[in-house]
């Protein structure tokens, strides 16, 4: 099957626009930042306090300079990849504080976790690139746990990574880390997110961050979304209209900073649970706009975002399932080019799960498979083959079979594949079992990726630095 | 005409009779406090329960506390300056760092449409604001919100600025990743998970203080 890329109607994608543009002119977007709106004014837009507004040649110009596609470089080369084309690349939680135990048992993550989880994206089929913020730690000072989660992603993987955009001063010094491995580049060596605050608004240290990333021409991953009801209209089109005016003015900032800075364009939007108040996080509202944003990234010619496995559940069970097969089947079928939170996350990406990231790392292998454009080879047709065969049947025996049986199909790690007989005495035992036999045998296997003891000295010596 | 009609209006969130109730019971010469109380109250008492069992929504819910507020609009002039005083006050804030606030929103409408005096500080508020400003109007309950697990320090800086200013206001908490568990570490007085549960547990912590 080739990816299926959502078609909407272009007039349906053209009212979207424009009635973003109506927004972007008439209300405006707030940005509370000096340096932000210093440089809008230079630039001759009109503002208002902290409210910059857009025309439509403003936006147009923005569009114009941003990449259609760029690499995104690991510090191992083999690693490296393109985001744009037909890629679709995937990475584990982002941000949850909390870990939940198979038991149900709800705790804070600590700096092991933390550590944990990197074992398990260097180690994965699945995982692109680490979000390098997969379950934000309790245990060490919040000032510099973003310097402890990105020393543990940059020396316990060698996969392409994220930076931390909590403020400031957090981008400065993710940087001066990936400075110490890359030297001063601009070539993307740090995927960086950014998101707004709906409704029609960025907070101030978010647009800190994207200053600094940009200036240093680091891709950003410019995502707004709503919580339809509440910080947004209850329609996914009014929904649509807001996050995408946000995400636009976003986005004509960073090339305002510098021209050609690689984005990744996000938005999304999930319902308000009218009976409690609370954000639900995996529905088929949240999959409609899944399903429409790869229609709008297109649109403007830049690569594109979702969300991953998502779910509301607490355990693995067949609503956990259901959600995050669903968030993520129509992430790959709508044409996405990347999604965060692709394993491990439960209740609303408020924790992490070491078996659902394992379950869930099944569940990518299998979307993968799914999207992988099937093979017409004249061998892959075997013509030759079912001519000798005819009504025998006997494919097993034959060559053919034999060399492509480990590579044809997909092969899940934790699914169920057995005989009624063995699944009634629970022998392999219930997924959650499952799944912890499995990771003690990761964590066992794990092996750490080679790195220049000067490059992780100068980096361990700059945390200790950054720690006084 | 019936105090009844009053509570049915504010239940079926008829903002327009509920106000036109309001001023009949009161040419009639009902007394207020039973039009607040049997009225307009017990009316928002039984939305917050329908609330609670999952058959009223958050935005009827929304509806309903205005409806309940244009008929207290109409019943003030008329209200002893102590009556909202006599329930107790109640100060309100979404803690510093955090700009979330619908959570909080939620929890002031019912609480003031339990009768309290309920005083908002809005978000991001400072420490010390809440210090002040519970000293200023003698509060009963502070409620801080938080829906960052980023900013739930700031949760235990103020419970702790609270106590060390030596006053007997009582501390509630609320917000999606706080927990009872959390409230007890911080030494607060109370968790809430949901709008009337915050109602119910401000009545609770305020009775017994009385």
């Amino acid at each position: 099957m080739n990816r299926v890329v959502s078609n909407f109607d272009r007039g349906v994608l053209d009212k979207i626009h424009t009635s973003s543009l109506e927004l972007l002119g008439e209300t405006g977007i707030r940005f509370p930042n000096r340096e932000a709106l210093e440089l809008f004014k230079h630039h001759g837009f009109k503002t208002e306090g902290e409210m910059v507004f857009f025309q439509e040649p403003d936006i147009e110009k923005a569009l114009e300079t941003v990449p259609e596609k760029f690499e995104l470089h690991a510090r191992n080369k083999v690693n490296s990849f393109v985001i744009g084309d037909d890629s679709y690349r995937m990475a584990p939680g982002y941000g949850p504080p909390f870990i939940i135990e198979p038991s149900g048992e709800m705790r804070q993550a600590v700096l092991e976790d933390t550590n944990k989880f990197c074992k398990l994206v260097q180690t994965s089929k699945a995982l692109d690139f680490n979000s390098s913020i997969v379950a934000q730690p309790n245990d060490v000072p919040a000032r510099t746990a973003h310097l402890d989660m990105l020393l543990s992603t940059m020396l316990l993987t060698d996969k392409p990574l994220m930076g931390s955009t909590s403020s400031r001063q957090c981008a400065i010094e993710s940087l001066e880390m990936a400075e110490i491995i890359w030297g001063n580049t601009e070539k993307p060596v740090m995927l960086n997110l950014v998101d707004s605050l709906s409704p029609l608004q960025y907070a101030e240290e978010m647009i800190d961050a994207l200053l600094v990333y940009a200036k240093a021409r680091q891709p950003l991953l410019i995502h707004s979304s709503c919580s339809l009801g509440s910080s947004g209209p209850i329609t996914i089109a009014g929904s649509l209209v807001i996050s995408n005016a946000c995400t636009l003015a976003g986005i004509c900032l960073t090339q305002l900073v510098n021209p050609g800075t690689p984005i990744v364009y996000g938005l999304g939007g999930s319902p308000t649970d009218m009976r409690t108040g609370g954000y639900i996080n995996a529905s088929p509202e949240d999959a409609k706009h899944t399903a429409i944003v790869t229609a709008l990234g297109r649109y403007y010619h830049i690569p594109c975002r979702s969300q991953g496995a998502l779910t509301e559940s607490f355990s693995l069970d067949y609503q956990a399932g259901m959600e995050s097969s669903m968030m993520l089947s129509t992430a790959a079928l709508s044409g996405v080019h990347v999604s965060l939170h692709a394993c491990g996350t439960y209740g609303s990406m408020l924790a992490m799960s070491f078996e659902k990231f394992l379950a869930d790392e099944d569940l990518c292998c299998a979307i993968k498979a799914l999207i992988k454009p099937i093979e017409f080879s004249e061998d892959a047709f075997a013509m030759d083959l079912i001519k000798k065969l005819g009504t025998s049947g006997t494919y097993l025996l034959e060559s053919h079979t034999a060399t492509r049986c480990r590579s044809e199909f997909f092969i899940p790690d934790l699914n169920i594949r057995t005989i009624h007989s063995k699944w009634l005495k629970m022998d392999p035992g219930p997924m959650d079992q499952r799944a912890s036999q499995l990771l003690e045998k990761r964590l066992s296997e794990y092996k750490k990726p080679d790195m220049d003891p000067s490059i992780e000295n100068d980096l361990i010596k700059y945390l200790e630095m950054k720690k006084k | 005409m019936a105090i009844t009609d009053i509570l049915n209006a504010v239940v079926s969130l008829k903002k327009e009779d509920v106000v036109e109730n309001v001023i009949a019971e009161i040419n009639k010469g009902t007394q207020v406090d039973d039009i607040l109380n049997k009225g307009l109250i017990e009316a928002m008492d039984v939305v917050g329960a329908r609330f609670s069992s999952g058959e009223v929504f958050v935005p009827e819910m929304l509806m309903a506390a205005k409806a309940m507020q244009a008929g207290l609009e109409v019943l003030k002039p008329y209200l002893s300056s102590d009556t909202a005083a006599q329930k107790g006050t109640v100060i309100i804030g979404t803690v510093k760092g955090d700009l979330h606030d619908i959570g909080k929103n939620l929890v002031a409408m019912m609480v003031e449409g339990a009768g309290f005096n309920i005083i908002d500080l809005g978000v991001d508020v400072d420490t010390d604001k809440f210090v002040t400003e519970a000293q200023i109007h003698n509060a009963d309950v502070v409620c801080l919100s938080a829906l960052l697990t980023t900013t739930m320090p700031a949760m235990a800086r103020t419970v702790e600025a609270i106590k060390e200013a030596g006053l007997k206001v009582k501390t509630i908490i609320g917000g999606a990743p706080v927990t009872d568990a959390y409230a007890r570490q911080i030494g607060a007085d109370g968790f809430s998970d949901n709008a009337p549960g915050a109602v119910a547990l401000i009545r609770k912590l305020v009775a017994v203080a009385a």
